[in-house]
């Protein structure tokens, strides 16, 4: 009996705990978060990957000069296009779009120099000399890069 | 009071699993966060739940409640207590219900996590996880009730299986269940990708530790069950290609496929639709392993009594989720396009595409083999047995092939590498691996495929090593670190890659401990008291074992017969041994204890064959008799020492948290270009970081 009891009071208690958002109106968030990247983000962040990988490759000697130039020539042109979506899909105007305008200007500036760091892959401005994200020295990686 | 509470959780728990089916993907097509909130809520009360039926059982086998039909075939009032609470998964009946319960538990993490994030996959997840939890309790409810009452109370039960008594049962089959349900939220996540059609990178990203987690527990389990094997069921091996064994090496064989593949997706936006059919097969091998130890349609040491309601309903179940996996990935088919194409056959993207189609190949010769008996004896009407020879002569070359792959991976350059550095690279690592067979042929070593392991464990070992140098180096002299802080840092900052390399050290001699099974020596010989038997290992160590005697002892649930044997390493006294017959009361069953003498590099494993002279049984010192089994087994003990490195390496990869940024503030830094996303993996670099 006394098994029976609180059988129906766990029961009761579940329910009514799963009701709850029904009665009330509670709600889960139903959309995504501002801070996941979007298709354009993502397909930036891949060609940066690339970037560093071959940029990896190239330092420890699985790459040739010529297939390493080549390659970054082909994946920065990727990256570019991805970051001319990024800029584009952003309105005009808006503090958020400036800011992300300075951050492509930087990023295609860096790109075309090559200022990507051989330690984090952080792209840096162009005449940086040390990684804005991990402070590696960035003229001594390049050099021995 | 508890066992009747737990069944009643477990008969609530159903409609609860389905109200929360229903309303997660009514929620979802009607954009309602309230069914939605209480889609998610069901997932957190289904665990609740299934946690109280589990206490249930428990609590039956505790209190002895052989009126449970359960507790009465699984227990006996003098087993040990702690092979009481492994009740819960000692048979069927218990141990679908504590599935469940593990399928629950990885839900209600991965709902809670994702409470505020992910929420465009997260509608379809929870109602995926709970349709998955319906499943299994409707079996466990209506097929397998654990809550099964006996028409009268038995006075004791008919006790635990002897080879279950063994303290490997408390830990492997809960590691092995961890790893099996684990793998159920990376596939929701598919679906939910599926479903809401938000095919990019995300749903990699948030499954990528999910699938390792999954893969960490099947390493363990598979390991353990192999340790178990090899203490308890006397035969002095630890892999005999059982079904029960190979069901469960499937799972963990397509994962192995999926976790590198999924890393070409990551980096290069490829292999999308290899991916998504990879994460389902490899949810379907965990039922397909649940099925076949379950529905006793193939006779195995592991397997239960047969049910063929069971097979029956995991086979409707693995058809149902195949048709589900198969409609939605051609549905988006047009979405789920490569953004690149492969630009050289020479490149570490066909490196790891090689690796999988060689894994997957492993595993359909396994599959194979162990579903062959069934297909015949559909077929002809007559059972034909398939054993580890076919099974060896199979995956030894495939096991080298992706042993070698190891190596080769990590020198070939990503996108495209040129024959002359390759070359340049290899150079080295083959020589390395060509001079380690020169010397073993030299030393005497004639077994071609124990050769060809050690030449290519050395050549890998060469490669990862000179790997972990070259990042050493190059980060010290940027960072102006000491080598230790340079090591140290290097695998903090790409914890995925090093640990990745690690685990990969672990196979290499996980894998020269399988080959040391080329060398086992082993004599059976009948002794008197105070004789000696001799055997010489691999290594040249000559073993004297003398038996002193046998002892009688009465334990909790058993008689025991315990031969003492004192042992000589190379003239040397080096210790006693003992090695035990048993002969259990309930049930009724003899048992032997093999007696284990390790050391770094080989296993002394003493086994009491039989016991010649009966009268002995009583202590007489003139009636002991006995023949015994010795076997040297080298490198065993590196399996298990390979199966400790993969673990590290694993935790290594799934440790929390990004990579870490530097923070110290240096002179002349401009500020960061790129906007970091707040919860956004950084792109980790694939070199030295």
């Amino acid at each position: 009996m006394s098994g029976l009891l609180a059988g129906v009071g766990l029961a009761l208690l579940v329910v009514a705990w799963i009701l709850h958002p029904l009665v009330t109106g509670r709600s889960a968030p139903m959309h995504r978060d501002d801070d996941e990247l979007t298709d354009v983000q993502h397909r930036k962040r891949i060609a940066l990957l690339a970037l560093r990988d071959v940029e990896y490759d190239h330092h420890a000697g699985k790459l040739d000069e010529a297939d390493y130039l080549a390659m970054k020539r082909k994946i920065s042109a990727e990256a570019l296009s991805a970051l001319d979506e990024e800029e584009r899909a952003l309105s005009p105007g808006s503090p958020e779009s400036l800011d992300v305008e300075a951050e492509i200007r930087a990023l295609r500036a860096t790109l075309r120099e090559g200022a990507v760091c051989q330690e984090c892959g952080n792209p840096n401005a162009a005449g940086s000399r040390f990684c804005g994200a991990c402070g590696a020295a960035l003229a001594r990686a390049r050099a021995s890069g | 009071m508890l066992p009747e509470l737990g069944e009643f959780a477990l008969w609530i728990s159903l409609p609860i699993s389905i109200w929360g089916v229903v309303l997660a993907f009514l929620g979802g097509r009607w954009g309602r966060g309230d069914l939605v909130l209480s889609a998610e809520r069901s997932v957190h009360a289904v665990l609740f739940l299934l946690a109280v039926a589990s206490a249930g059982i428990i609590a039956a086998f505790l209190g002895d409640r052989f009126e449970y039909w359960y507790v009465s075939n699984y227990s006996s009032r003098n087993l040990e207590t702690y092979f009481k609470v492994s009740g819960l998964w000692a048979g069927q009946r218990g141990s679908l219900v504590f599935w469940a319960l593990n399928v629950a538990f990885f839900s209600s993490i991965a709902v809670w996590t994702n409470r505020a994030r992910n929420r465009e996959l997260m509608l379809w997840v929870s109602g995926t996880l709970l349709a998955v939890l319906a499943f299994f309790i409707v079996i466990t409810l209506f097929i397998t009730p654990p809550f099964e009452r006996l028409p009268f109370t038995p006075q004791d039960g008919r006790g635990l299986n002897p080879q279950l008594q063994n303290y490997w049962m408390t830990i492997h089959p809960p590691t092995l269940y961890l790893g099996f349900t684990a793998f159920t939220v990376p596939f929701a996540f598919a679906i939910g990708a599926l479903l809401s059609g938000r095919l990019d990178a995300r749903w990699i990203q948030i499954t990528r530790k999910w699938v390792l987690t999954s893969w960490f527990f099947l390493t363990l389990g598979i390991v353990f069950g192999m340790r178990w094997a090899y203490e308890e069921l006397g035969w002095g091996g630890y892999w005999f290609w059982d079904p029960v064994e190979n069901a469960s090496l499937l799972p963990w064989i397509v994962a192995t496929a999926f976790l590198h593949s999924v890393m070409i997706q990551e980096s290069r936006g490829m292999l999308k639709v290899w991916n998504m059919v990879l994460v389902c097969l490899t949810f379907i091998m965990t039922i397909f392993a649940t099925f076949l130890t379950r529905s006793g349609l193939i006779e195995s040491v592991h397997s239960f009594a047969l049910s063929l309601e069971i097979a029956y309903a995991f086979l409707g179940f693995m058809a149902v989720i195949s048709i589900i996996c198969l409609v939605l990935i051609v549905w988006r088919l047009p979405e789920l396009r490569s953004e690149r194409q492969f630009e050289s056959f020479l490149s570490r993207e066909s490196a790891f595409l090689l690796n999988n189609l060689v894994l997957l190949g492993a595993g359909f010769a396994v599959l194979w083999g162990t579903m062959f008996p069934l297909l015949t004896e559909g077929l002809t009407g007559s059972k034909v047995a398939v054993g580890p020879p076919f099974f060896n002569q199979v995956n030894i070359p495939i096991g080298l092939i992706l042993l070698a792959l190891m190596g080769i991976g990590p020198v070939i350059a990503w996108r495209r590498a040129s024959a002359r550095n390759l070359k340049k690279n290899f150079m080295i690592p083959i020589g390395v691996g060509l001079l380690t067979a020169g010397i073993l042929a030299a030393l005497g070593m004639r077994h071609v495929y124990a050769l060809l392991t050690f030449a290519i464990g050395a050549f890998v070992l060469w490669v990862i090593v000179t790997e972990f140098w070259k990042g050493t180096r190059a980060r010290a002299r940027i960072e102006g670190e000491g080598a230790p802080t340079a090591f140290f840092h290097l695998i903090r900052r790409n914890r995925r890659r090093w640990g990745g390399y690690i685990v990969h050290v672990g196979v290499v001699v996980m894998f020269m401990g399988f080959a040391g099974a080329a060398f086992d020596r082993e004599v059976r010989q009948s002794l008197e008291p105070g004789e000696s038997v001799s055997i010489q290992s691999a290594f040249g160590h000559e073993y004297t074992l003398t038996y002193e005697g046998i002892s009688t002892q009465r334990g909790q649930n058993m008689w025991q017969w315990i031969a003492l044997m004192s042992v000589e390493r190379d003239g040397r006294f080096i210790g006693p041994m003992t090695t035990e017959r048993r002969f259990y009361e309930a049930p009724p069953q003899p048992m032997t204890e093999v007696g284990i003498r390790s050391t770094f590099y080989e296993d002394l494993y003493v086994i009491l064959a039989t016991l010649d002279d009966r009268v002995g049984i009583g202590n007489e010192p003139d009636f002991q008799r006995a023949t015994f089994q010795v076997m040297v087994n080298p490198l065993v003990p590196w399996i298990w020492y390979g199966g400790l490195v993969i673990a590290i390496g694993t935790l290594i990869g799934l440790w929390p948290g990004g990579p870490v940024q530097s923070q110290r503030p240096v002179a002349g830094v401009t500020k960061p270009a790129a906007r970091r996303p707040g919860n956004e993996p950084e792109p980790q670099p694939a070199g030295v970081g």
